[in-house]
């Protein structure tokens, strides 16, 4: 219950506008480790999170070198051995290799775009929430139409013709993303607008963008938190569905394009070490992801706890 | 009466706008082409005057406003062209395509609502227990794990180990009967059906599963069931009144569902070769048949658009505060 | 006889602390064409009664003892189906004015006609006429008959229940602090038109709220309940010559309109906990004049005057009580003392 306290507190002092956020975060960050679910998806992600930094140095071999045997062959659908741990592909490419490298990939998609789509997805909501009216207007109706592209299909169309690169596929999951974000932020934001603090800080002569970033803004970020961390969920899963599709970015290997391949090549008949590993490390990723979301919503929110 | 109406034809307006937005950015995508539709066709060693021709023949030597309205005019009407390579209207393929992709889709949402809705009630009759929390948590998990791995995964087990079940498409080779009703409504079909089935219900459930738990802790506690019941009515009448609160919500995730399914497949068709219309839209993506993948990424996108649409009204009918607000 | 007997009545709630008994032993008569008021601070039991009447008591409350009567009828011990057919047409309800008595998803006339089909089989037309009468009589246009209950205002609501309880023309109506919540002008209203319902139609009725002024206003009789006793039942003589020090200190907490300039007195401390009541009279622990025997002794009901009765030890020292209880001071000192 402290924490709903500290985390509902609504009147933040106005110089403490960047530091109360981080400071924010912390306390966000500890009371997450109470719950046992957050604090096993808490683990897992900081697992994740080092794999994808410490990965590539660790893995054995490049995620498109050849396996050779000594004699020179290649060592082509190798079940689990000493020299490769989880096997390899039909092309005799290391598979814990490209699941290290694939951790990468799915990390910085996942994080790049949603750092992305919350930035855009927060000040749209902070605008059109503040000022209200036609600009409240004519942004509602952006996100609107945002609301009614469908994702897969559009990413695909636009992949195929400007062709696949990593830039894109961010690019594209932000500009899907940020339209949840802009929503919630700006339902938070006509409440706050309303609450003394705000007033306060009016009849004191702040000017707006004083009020937004300053008085407002920081209590819409324990929400804009938490769909961070949704929108990484949501861009690794994005990658790993557009990489599974064959419009992944052909340069780097990721987990979904390792699903790729592994699917074209008939590995569910023949090759489990090369479908379990991508498969699993998306499950569990995204399960840890979703552990973390689920303790942070029920402390935001107590009602959740009916729900 | 009068707020229901501006409220229907606000939402009216929205759902043509958008449609519009939605075209207007296909428009100039599909102008972005690497050099434009006829280079598929045309070859590049062909004369210039017949390129000309090829040109003036698909309308591609109009002003670009012109090209604009009369796109928006074919788009509008469903006239879609032909398709590069099969060599029929691109209508008749997306008719096809989307029956196929509905007759995954329908079946699975109708048993996801059916189980989930009698899950949600047990469950939330079962509140607070501990197998009513572990029950959530399981589907809630099962939710995140990715479609395409589950669905990967039900076809090691069910299809590659164990053989109970076909490996993909929607009938065995030769099955498929002369309409579409003939051909659906045989076993070899439900057959196909049920591993793709399986692994959208195992997700798709959770969503009623959850609703229907709490709205039905709402609802019994509400206290206009305590005035039916002084009213005298008979104990069938007071669980009509509490399940018409209950199924509300209900209502708009069903359709929500619906249309969500129809883009959100894609994966599925793609693994179980279900010849849908997701995965006609990447198999004409890959062979450049764009009047095809054009006429696919519309009606999908119309199809998520106008679920949306009947759920937020249909919504407005059985909960009438919706219009209102 | 009474139209309503209540008989040694007790009435339990099961919860995970252990089981609360809400009603203890209460016995009260309501005579045919009489406005009963029945008072008392929130939890004291008074609600737990009409829903008892009602047969609407939660899941986890039921009577444990006693009996109610309903013209000689028992209403616990009748099968849903007779307690069905007794209902509305006999008696009925004006819920809680913060309660959501209409279904939401139905307008509010199509709740009505659900009342009537119900229980009688009338023509459309009849039906018609029938709620051209009762929105006349509550006060609200006719056609507003056609909206949904969201689009009423909460006064409006209530005119609205107590025109969908006047349906049927019910012996018997259960207003259950009907107007907590409202402003005060609608509260006046919506009071006015209960009392109407009494006075024009002759009707019986029972007003339950924690009000003093409301029942000073309107009813005929009073009970005053506190802690799921009954502790004091009379006329108007309650109100202008209480006798337990209970219904002095609620006297003290509404203003009084004869007795403007004076201060309000509100009881401190809370009501006993019922999962562990008290042994002796419950009041006790808050009652300025608490002597060794009040805590050691539950009082019980005796006759104070015609068709007056209270529950004190001290009945005697009423009216010194009476001139103490005036005094804010007295009531401080037993906070203090406690």
């Amino acid at each position: 219950m402290a924490g709903t306290q500290s985390l509902r507190s609504p009147a933040v002092a106005p110089s403490a506008g960047v530091a109360s956020g981080i400071g924010a975060l912390w306390r966000v960050l500890r009371i997450i480790m109470g719950y046992p679910t957050g604090a096993i998806g808490l683990v897992l992600i900081l697992l994740f999170a080092l794999m994808a930094i410490f990965g590539p140095m660790l893995a054995p071999q490049s995620p498109f070198e050849v396996s050779r045997t000594a004699a020179g062959g290649v060592v082509r659908l190798s079940p689990p051995s000493w020299d490769n741990w989880l096997g390899t592909t039909n092309q005799g490419l290391d598979v814990f290799s490209q699941l290290l490298w694939g951790a990468r990939v799915a990390l910085t998609v996942g994080v790049i775009s949603a750092i992305g789509s919350i930035v855009l997805g927060t000040l749209i909501g902070l605008i059109a929430g503040y000022f209200g009216g036609w600009t409240d207007e004519v942004l509602m109706r952006i996100t609107d139409v945002a609301f009614g592209i469908p994702f897969l299909p559009t990413a695909l169309v636009i992949i195929s013709i400007t062709g696949p690169s990593l830039a894109l596929i961010i690019l594209l999951i932000t500009l899907f993303l940020w339209r949840t974000t802009a929503r919630v932020i700006r339902a938070q934001v006509l409440t706050l607008k309303t609450r003394p603090f705000v007033w306060a800080a009016k009849a004191a002569g702040a000017s707006e963008a004083k009020i937004i970033f300053v008085h407002i803004a920081p209590n819409v970020l324990p929400l804009s938190f938490l769909y961070m961390a949704i929108g990484v969920q949501g861009g690794v899963m994005l990658e790993a569905a557009l990489s599974f599709l064959g419009f992944g970015d052909p340069h780097v290997m990721s987990w979904g394009s390792m699903l790729n391949e592994a699917f074209k090549a008939g590995a569910m008949r023949t090759a489990w070490w090369w479908v379990a590993p991508p498969g699993i490390a998306l499950s569990l990723f995204v399960v840890s992801v979703f552990m973390v979301t689920r303790a942070y919503e029920e402390l935001l929110n107590p009602r959740l706890r009916e729900i | 009466m009068h707020a229901w109406r501006t409220f229907v034809l606000r939402r009216l307006a929205l759902l043509l706008f958008v449609i519009v937005s939605i075209l207007t950015m296909m428009f100039f995508l599909f102008k972005l082409l690497p050099g434009d539709p006829t280079s598929v066709f045309v070859d590049s060693n062909f004369p210039d005057d017949m390129v000309q021709r090829q040109k003036a023949l698909w309308g591609l030597d109009a002003p670009i406003w012109v090209q604009y309205l009369r796109y928006m005019g074919n788009m509008l009407t469903f006239d879609f062209g032909t398709s590069f390579f099969q060599m029929m209207p691109v209508r008749d393929i997306v008719v096809e395509k989307l029956l196929h992709t509905a007759s995954m889709i329908v079946p699975a949402v109708i048993i996801s609502v059916a189980l989930g809705a009698t899950l949600g009630a047990w469950l939330g009759w079962r509140r607070g227990t501990r197998r009513e929390g572990a029950a959530v948590v399981t589907l809630l998990t099962l939710r995140s794990v990715p479609s395409f791995f589950a669905g990967i995964m039900v076809l090691m087990i069910f299809s590659y180990w164990l053989g109970w079940f076909p490996p993909g498409g929607m009938v065995s080779v030769g099955g498929a009967g002369d309409s579409f009703w003939e051909t659906v409504l045989t076993i070899d079909f439900l057959h196909h059906l049920a591993l793709p089935c399986l692994v959208l219900v195992s997700r798709e459930i959770t969503s009623p599963a959850l609703l229907l738990r709490s709205t039905m802790l709402e609802v019994k506690g509400s206290d206009f069931l305590d005035v039916l019941r002084a009213k005298g009515l008979p104990e069938r009448r007071i669980v009509v009144h509490a399940t018409r609160n209950a199924l509300l919500p209900l209502v708009t995730d069903v359709a929500v569902m619906m249309g969500f399914l129809f883009q959100g497949q894609v994966l599925l068709e793609i693994i179980f070769a279900w010849p849908g219309v997701g995965r006609e839209l990447v198999t004409a993506l890959n062979d450049l048949d764009y009047p095809v993948a054009q006429a696919c990424f519309f009606v999908m996108a119309l199809i998520i658009l106008i679920t949306n649409f009947i759920a937020d009204i249909l919504y407005s009918v059985i909960d009438p505060r919706v219009a209102y607000d | 006889m009474a139209l309503l007997q209540i008989r040694d009545l007790c009435i339990d709630y099961r919860t995970t602390a252990g089981t609360a008994r809400a009603v203890d032993k209460l016995s009260l008569d309501i005579e045919e064409g009489e406005y009963l008021g029945l008072v008392g601070e929130s939890g004291c039991g008074k609600s737990t009664i009409a829903k008892a009447v009602l047969g609407i008591l939660p899941r986890n409350g039921a009577v444990a003892e006693g009996d109610i009567l309903f013209r000689g009828r028992s209403l616990p011990h009748s099968s849903l189906q007779e307690l069905n057919r007794l209902r509305w047409r006999d008696i009925a309800m004006v819920p809680q004015s913060a309660m959501n008595g209409f279904d939401p998803v139905y307008t509010i006339e199509a709740q009505i006609n659900e009342a009537i089909d119900t229980h009688v089989s009338w023509s459309r037309e009849q039906k018609r006429k029938r709620i051209d009468e009762l929105f006349a009589f509550v006060g609200l246009e006719r056609g507003r008959a056609h909206d949904f209950p969201h689009q009423f205002s909460g006064g409006m609501r209530q005119r609205a229940m107590i025109a969908m309880a006047m349906a049927l023309d019910p012996g018997f109506i259960v207003a259950d602090e009907p107007t907590t919540g409202l402003d005060v002008i609608v509260q006046d209203q919506i009071l006015h038109r209960i009392k109407e319902i009494h006075t024009r139609f002759g009707k019986t009725m029972l007003l339950i709220t924690h009000d003093m002024a409301v029942v000073a206003e309107n009813c005929d009789r009073i009970a005053v309940m506190y802690a799921g006793k009954l502790v004091e039942h009379g006329a108007h003589n309650v109100f202008e010559t209480p006798f337990h020090p209970y219904t002095m200190g609620l006297c003290n907490a509404f203003p009084d309109l004869a007795d403007r300039g004076r201060e309000l007195i509100s009881i401190p401390k809370a009501p006993p906990n019922l999962l562990t009541p008290p042994v002796g009279c419950r009041f006790a622990d808050r009652c300025p004049f608490a002597a060794a025997r009040c805590r050691a002794e539950a009082p019980a009901l005796v006759e104070v005057g015609p068709g007056h009765v209270a529950a004190c030890h001290f009945i005697d020292r009423a009216a010194e009580f009476r001139m103490k209880a005036r005094d804010i001071g007295t009531w401080q000192g037993a906070a203090a003392a406690a």
